[in-house]
């Protein structure tokens, strides 16, 4: 029997030998079959998944929302100490230093990942603006932002944190970081389609012991989530989506 | 059993007594400090059905005031500031008892008198169809709509204290 392992497409490419070293660490410790599902875009991780092809998935927090409340899937374990942050940066010489400084109708970057987005809005509230009131320029990678923010095209652009911390220094020392969310309580999640069944323990007990044999630092290190895996039960996952609701609007 | 009386502050304050939708009353302190909203940061507490703490993350405790072991346990009204006329709340109870979420513009009144202010959103803890507690996220709010809305909560409460 093999299982999908759905990995939510939203990590950087360099990430990406390190999910295949996890799928293949895991496979040897719980002695079932893995195979790596890698969908490079939002639409097609939902194609996927309508699919009913993800038996494993590790979700981004908004997806598991609507995968642990309507879908059914059990949520078993998050990275350790990883959050999910966000970072608004505008370019060095644009003059802004705060938030309340970009005004409405001001052009910002983004890329297609809709948590950033979420949480960046909210983020802008200070400023007065909301999702009509600015002109969005998608862009394809974090690097493309950063370009636009420091050439002056955009006012600012948003970021996922740990994009921002892996973008060149020469980049970072171009940009100025007006703010960063430092909410704590958002994080990826792995999840389990109640047909894992049985199967379930020994994948979580493989993945929660990431960190404790020769070697597992390399993986982990790869998968740039150097404190491993946590349990997460159903409760705290709920708690999550709870807070998460309360940022919709 | 209700909180007990604020200890009046260092610095310049007005009194007042406030009496709670539970029954109890005590008396409080206002400043005219504000505490400036934590760049980036969400305050986040859940209570129980009736309103009592039961989690408060750090950047509420940092912005109340109060320790984590005296806010949990403690009403949510711990919060309450003088300057809130209850109509402000109107809906509050209703709508996240029904299984709705509830946002709204919120002065809260720390420990010491200061106050700071909140764009606040509760929502239900539905769990299997039925709600257990009550989850509260506040976060940074727009400075210009706090003051459209001081001048309108002033005059809500001096009408709530003309009628009674």
């Amino acid at each position: 029997m093999t299982l999908n392992f759905l990995i939510a497409p939203d990590f950087a490419p360099e990430r990406f030998a390190g999910w295949h070293m996890l799928n293949t660490t895991l496979q040897r410790r719980s002695g079932i079959g893995l195979h790596l599902l890698t969908p490079v875009s939002a639409h097609e991780q939902a194609e996927l998944l309508s699919a009913g092809k993800a038996d494993l998935v590790y979700a981004n927090p908004f997806d598991a929302t609507d995968m642990i409340r309507t879908q059914g899937y059990i949520p078993f374990a998050r990275p350790a100490k990883r959050y999910d942050e966000m970072v608004i940066a505008t370019g060095a010489e644009s003059g802004l230093t705060h938030v309340e400084d970009l005004k409405p109708g001001c052009r910002i970057a983004l890329t297609e990942n809709r948590d950033v987005k979420l949480i960046g809005l909210r983020l802008l509230e200070p400023a007065d603006l909301t999702e009509a009131t600015i002109q969005w320029v998608p862009v394809d990678s974090y690097q493309a932002a950063a370009r636009l923010a420091i050439k002056g095209e955009v006012q600012a652009a948003f970021f996922l944190a740990d994009a921002y911390a892996s973008l060149t220094r020469m980049s970072r020392s171009q940009l100025r970081v007006l703010v960063e969310s430092a909410i704590s309580d958002i994080s990826h999640v792995v999840l389990a389609h109640p047909r894992v069944g049985e199967n379930l323990p020994a994948i979580e007990k493989a993945l929660l012991g990431l960190g404790q044999a020769p070697g597992d630092n390399e993986v982990l290190d790869a998968l740039g989530l150097p404190n491993g895996f946590e349990a997460m039960n159903q409760e705290e996952a709920e708690f999550m989506i709870d807070l998460m609701d309360t940022l919709l609007d | 059993m209700g909180l007990p009386d604020m200890a009046r502050p260092a610095e310049p304050s007005s009194e007042s007594r406030l009496t709670y939708t539970d029954g109890s009353s005590r008396t409080v302190y206002a400043t005219d400090v504000e505490k400036p909203f934590p760049e980036g940061h969400l305050i986040v507490s859940r209570t129980d059905l009736n309103g009592i703490i039961t989690h408060a993350n750090d950047a509420f405790v940092e912005m109340s005031g109060w320790a984590r072991e005296e806010l949990i346990g403690a009403p949510h009204h711990i919060l309450r500031h003088p300057d809130m006329p209850k109509i402000a709340f109107k809906g509050l109870w209703d709508d996240i008892a029904a299984g709705k979420k509830w946002h709204g513009y919120v002065k809260n009144l720390r420990k010491d008198g200061a106050f700071y202010w909140v764009y606040a959103t509760a929502v239900p803890n539905i769990r299997n169809g039925v709600i257990v507690g009550y989850t509260s996220v506040r976060r940074k709010p727009s400075r210009t709509r706090i003051n459209e809305l001081v001048p309108v909560y002033a005059q809500w409460l001096a009408e709530e204290k003309a009628a009674s």
